[in-house]
């Protein structure tokens, strides 16, 4: 039986009836996005509670990554001859984010939040974003994060966790920011039932079955920054070069990918250094004054990318720098997938003479 | 808060000096004090137009002003070339690791520097002789330039230099003038296996990137471990901490991890003097 919770219970799993209700208490204390179906994909969008329509509750992760909301495309750093400090974040909840977002996260944090250099623009974003993820259901056919270590639910964090049932949204707490919230807020919801959560764990695992069998044939045959180790000399990168035309989409619409490019303008009345995404497929990228570039050749950029992605990332931070949200794949209008070339090395390395490993 | 990583402080040039036809040191005096070690790098901002990296090539010991050393073979360096004194420029770092000095203590240092690689040498040399009986009061050193004209430092190198206790210094040149007396050739022509010895010293290497490229193989031949060749490496080094990416050399970052390395730590991968 359903009841209202009251103080002093358990509010680290609860229910809430309607998703409205819980997204206006959200909308009420800080800006909310929440994502919104454009032609096949979904996108984040302002909520405005005033319009009377049904969310939209993304299956699976949105078409754009969430790097946008803590590290914009393009931004001002610096100012010259003044010194320019990070604007004042006001709080903001994104909802809809997926276990693959939040993975993203979690490397950028590694990369921004580094002791040493902490970025102050990322950080006090990061620090004012409040989560709201969602279980994944119905997974896209480029959705592949069961190869890469993950799942289509998430264990950690987030703020909020919202499952859809099929009575009301299971909510569950991940943070004290989650947890402040739900208690703020205790009358919108009910103790989660046995059942939901059982219905819930039966769809997670669905869900991850079903991931599991779409991508069975990507499966590798060792760890996978192994094979990229292993594989240095191979002539897959520059085959596989020759389906890319450089546009640089994977980098741009990659969660994890975060290599950017400082630039100097000159404004009205003030000098101003600017920081843009950049990508490494970008033939200049490694170029320095004088015209050196020790990466002119396409495939040896690929190369880069990959070894970043899968070795260098993880000898240096402990996890690899992918997630498996597949949105590579979508994006290569020109059939380059990122599958399919993990796939071929480690098929190439099974075949390669036990001597010629190294390790 | 932490301090705005990107912000550069605010410097004036206040000396200019003309090394040879296309280099130019300046003389940089920061806002605020800045502290540097021997090897490591500045991102110098030309208001407006664009950032570009170089190692100091002066004492760390002075805290008050720097000197870097600029070739002119860019968009900010070649403004740098056409600028007066009292250009206001900004400064961040420093960054990376600079040479490993204390490492060095007890050996012999063989320094091969060419054309305007002597300028972190410059800063490496006048740190070394400082203290040059931790180093078995032995600097050897064996720099190259195109012609005469283009050496930098020419008033050092010429003259009190050479007259250092403890200091070995040849010269050579691939193009002679009239003038010159000296040897004709690359710089690993004066290069000699008896120079030093090879398995109590650490040889430490800045040049164009062809030049490090002879000169590694030559200490390698001499009988240099790979762990004993120190290089100054020069590539897209752009934010200064390890994020942007630019100048990678596979799992390191030269602005980080660099921008010296030990040949053994860079050798095995692609392209590295490219």
């Amino acid at each position: 039986m359903k009841h209202q919770i009251n103080q002093g219970q358990r509010v680290e799993i609860v229910s809430i009836s309607k998703l409205n209700i819980l997204l206006d208490a959200v909308a009420e204390q800080m800006e909310l996005y929440t994502p919104k179906k454009i032609g096949d994909h979904y996108t984040f969008a302002k909520y405005d509670s005033s319009i009377e329509t049904p969310l939209d509750f993304n299956n699976i992760r949105a078409y754009t990554p969430i790097k946008e909301f803590l590290f914009p495309l393009r931004e001002l750093v610096a100012i010259f001859p003044e010194s320019v400090e990070p604007d004042e974040v006001k709080p903001f909840a994104v909802f809809g984010l997926k276990n693959c977002d939040l993975r993203s996260i979690e490397i950028l944090d590694k990369v921004f939040l580094e002791e040493e250099f902490q970025d102050p623009f990322y950080q006090r974003r990061r620090e004012k974003l409040f989560i709201i993820s969602t279980d994944c259901f119905d997974p896209t056919e480029s959705c592949c994060c069961t190869l890469f270590g993950g799942q289509p639910f998430t264990q950690s964090g987030f703020d909020l966790n919202v499952s859809k049932t099929s009575d009301g949204f299971i909510t569950e707490v991940g943070s004290n920011k989650g947890r402040d919230f739900v208690e703020k807020h205790l009358r919108l919801f009910t103790d989660a039932p046995e059942a939901l959560l059982i219905e819930r764990d039966k769809t997670r695992a669905k869900t991850q079955k079903q991931l599991e069998q779409n991508n069975s044939e990507y499966e590798l045959d060792a760890p996978v920054n192994k094979i990229l180790e292993n594989s240095t000399d191979s002539e897959v990168f520059d085959i596989e070069s020759q389906k890319c035309v450089e546009c640089q989409a994977c980098t741009r619409i990659c969660p994890t990918c975060h290599c950017f490019y400082l630039y100097d303008t000159r404004q009205k009345d003030y000098f101003a250094k600017m920081n843009m995404w950049d990508s490494c497929i970008r033939m200049a990228y490694a170029a320095v004054a004088g015209g050196a570039n020790p990466r002119k050749v396409l495939g040896d950029r690929i190369k880069h990318r990959l070894m970043h992605k899968f070795s260098f990332f993880f000898d240096r931070y402990g996890i690899e720098m992918c997630v498996g949200c597949g949105r590579c794949i979508d994006a290569d209008s020109h059939g380059m997938d990122i599958r399919v070339v993990l796939k071929k090395l480690s098929e190439e390395l099974r075949t390669k003479p036990k001597a010629e490993i190294a390790k | 808060m932490n301090r705005n990583l990107y912000q550069p402080i605010n410097s004036e040039i206040i000396e200019i000096i003309d090394e040879s036809p296309t280099i130019r040191s300046y003389v940089v005096v920061p806002e605020e004090p800045f502290k540097f070690e021997t090897g490591q790098f500045v991102e110098l901002t030309w208001p407006g137009v664009g950032e570009a990296p170089f190692t100091p090539s002066s004492s760390p010991a002075n805290t008050e002003k720097m000197e870097i050393t600029i070739m002119k073979v860019g968009h900010v360096t070649e403004l740098l070339h056409e600028c007066e004194k009292g250009q206001k420029i900004g400064i961040r770092g420093p960054y990376g690791n600079g040479y490993p000095i204390d490492d060095f203590i007890g050996k012999q240092v063989y320094i091969v520097g060419g054309g305007v690689g002597l300028a972190p040498i410059r800063s490496l040399f006048l740190t070394l002789i400082d203290r040059i009986e931790d180093f078995n009061k032995s600097v050897v050193c064996r720099f190259g330039a195109r012609t005469p004209d283009d050496f930098i430092y020419k008033e050092a190198i010429f003259g009190p230099w050479q007259e250092i206790e403890g200091v070995d210094m040849k010269l050579t040149v691939d193009k002679a003038d009239d003038n010159w007396k000296g040897n004709v050739g690359v710089v690993t022509t004066i290069c000699n296996e008896q120079d030093v010895d090879v398995s109590n010293t650490v040889a430490v290497i800045c040049g164009p990137p062809i030049m490090m490229k002879f000169a590694t193989l030559k200490m390698l031949e001499f009988g240099f471990k790979p762990t004993q060749i120190y290089l100054s490496m020069e590539k897209n080094m752009s934010c200064g901490f390890g994020k942007c990416g630019h100048c990678m050399i596979g799992k390191y970052y030269v602005c980080k991890d660099g921008p010296v390395f030990t040949y053994e730590q860079i050798k095995d991968y692609p392209n590295i003097w490219d």
